[in-house]
């Protein structure tokens, strides 16, 4: 079933969309969706709106009638974006914003600027960006069956069910929340990405707000926030971080009459599971009786899923993903017990607070700093954040008595570093270190997966 | 924790903060913090915060946001003062 045809079955009074002072019932949405429709038959379509209620008007409009359409984050910078033209062959970008121009690409504000177009509707590719391995955003492949195998389509459940949205809706996370909302006939409530967190928690609060999801340091933000005490949740679920027994305990006491779950999902897999224990990890029984037809498996310490139904490779000729279905999560994984915990990344990318940083991008811009020798970034464990970045520098001789000591050589450093990077990937922890352990090949130790404390 | 640790606590707690606070300001001074201020209202932000918890964990040795069992976070100064008194290990 399309997403037009899945919006389309409920009853048209219900809300789907509330978001800054604005409202769409059902009705309404598949009305406007259909009078678009048509635009976007046979189109391979960029998708950049910071208006969410343009944005679901145009996703429940082009599903089923675009080829593809590629969702993309209005976070991101122009040229980040307009690298996605080729290897996604976008023909036609759809964007709230006047930074996006490319040779024979059609861009357009609203969708009914656009000539009718001369393409067949056609079963439309959902093409997910992920920020990947190596920094450079990638494009992969989905369908609306793939990414809603575990979605609930109960309409009768969904009556009385207010989604808050919190995460950007082009990511996975947000997705989910998204089409989990529209499918089972739910209203979802999208916060003013311009309000502060407590305006935006009012806002959800006012709106009713029943099922909300985060991610785990969100939700410790959101426990320290004023008016927190005023949502009256009935689902709380975190995602996009490990999620830990400290603030999956402190949810579950906080709101008690919440179910509280935890889920783990992978872009490059299309699908996840989730964990309704209240516990951190997932119990090993998933191993041998996954989920919700999922298959799991763990391989030299990693986290393999398996979803027949994701595309095979990523956008643009780049490595296979699946092999026999299976998929590396890239998620170093370790028994304890009766649980399977989750212990970071397995590439030594760091999640700090959701944001991904890569450890060789954080050590190049140490290394430019003209005292720093050699450097090694790794995972600092954090229980607000999940992780902090944390560097070991051996400087060049004489370069700590030349800045005064290791306090102003570690400041230096950290400056150079702000200057050059997020503050997110800065390093919160600088250590000296007279040396480094490097293995046979020469290279540094990176002893992925493990928190060094 | 007797009168003398809980004042100890709050000179670390305020020392640290200023710390980095101005590493995170680019170093500018930390505003003054009375009981009712609330941290993440300070221009402290969860980052800030996050970077707070474990130079205190360096600096005292216990994480009491791991520990916890209670249903709130600490959100004024006092009440993170606080916070870190009851965890203490005794």
């Amino acid at each position: 079933m399309t997403l037009h045809a899945s919006v389309a079955s409920v009853e048209g009074g219900r809300t789907a969309l509330v978001s800054g002072g604005v409202r769409l019932d059902f009705g309404d949405l598949t009305a406007q969706a259909a009078q678009i429709a048509p635009k976007f038959a046979g189109r391979r379509v960029l998708l950049n709106l910071s208006d969410p209620v343009a944005a679901l008007r145009a996703l429940a409009a082009m599903d089923g009638q675009a080829a593809a359409v590629v969702l993309s984050s209005p976070a991101l910078d122009a040229q980040t974006l307009l690298d996605f033209i080729v290897p996604g062959n976008i023909d036609t970008i759809l964007t709230d914003r006047a930074d996006l121009a490319a040779a024979g690409v059609t861009v357009v504000s609203d969708p009914a600027e656009l000539h009718d177009a001369e393409g067949l509707p056609a079963s439309t590719d959902w093409v997910m960006t992920t920020s990947g391995t190596t920094g450079a955003p990638k494009l992969v492949r989905h369908s609306l069956g793939s990414l809603t195998r575990s979605t609930r389509t109960d309409q009768t459940r969904g009556a009385g069910q207010v989604w808050g949205l919190l995460f950007d809706y082009t990511r996975f996370a947000g997705l989910q929340v998204v089409l989990q909302s529209l499918l089972s006939g739910a209203t979802l409530v999208v916060p003013p990405a311009n309000l502060p967190l407590e305006g935006k928690l009012a806002d959800l609060a006012d709106e009713g707000c029943t099922h909300l999801s985060a991610t785990p340091t969100l939700w410790r933000k959101i426990l320290m926030t004023a008016g927190h005490e005023a949502l009256a949740l009935r689902q709380i679920t975190l995602g996009g971080e490990i999620a830990d027994d400290a603030v999956i305990g402190m949810l579950t006491r906080r709101y008690q009459d919440a179910r509280v779950t935890h889920i783990f999902a992978s872009t490059e897999a299309g699908v996840g599971f989730s964990v309704t224990d209240r516990r951190a990890g997932f119990p090993a029984s998933y191993l041998t009786d996954p989920p919700s037809g999922i298959g799991l498996r763990i391989a030299d310490g990693h986290l393999h899923i398996r979803n027949t139904m994701v595309g095979d490779s990523y956008l643009g000729g780049g490595a296979r993903l699946a092999q026999d279905g299976w998929v590396d999560t890239g998620d170093a994984v370790a028994m304890q017990d009766d649980r399977v915990m989750f212990k970071g990344r397995s590439s030594g990318v760091i999640n700090v607070g959701g944001d991904k940083v890569h450890p060789e991008e954080v050590e190049r811009a140490c290394l430019s700093h003209p005292a720093v020798r050699l450097v090694r970034v790794y995972a600092k464990a954090n229980p607000i954040m999940g992780a902090l970045v944390a560097a070991d520098i051996v400087a060049e001789d004489g370069a700590e008595a030349a800045a005064g000591g290791a306090g102003p050589l570690r400041e230096a450093i950290k400056a150079h570093a702000a200057a050059r990077l997020a503050r997110h990937m800065v390093p919160a922890f600088i250590r000296f270190t007279a040396a480094f352990e490097t293995n046979a090949a020469g290279k540094l130790v990176r002893d992925s997966g493990k928190d060094k404390t | 924790m007797n009168s003398q640790a809980i004042s100890d606590l709050d000179a670390s707690v305020r020392t640290v903060f200023a710390e980095v606070y101005s590493g995170q300001h680019f170093g500018a001074p930390a505003p003054d913090l009375a009981d009712d201020t609330v941290l993440l209202d300070t221009g402290l932000d969860s980052l800030g915060f996050a970077i707070l918890v474990t130079r205190l964990e360096e600096d005292l040795g216990y994480d009491p946001f791991s520990l916890a069992t209670e249903a709130f976070y600490p959100r004024t100064f006092r009440e993170f003062v606080d916070f870190y008194a009851a965890h203490a290990p005794a």
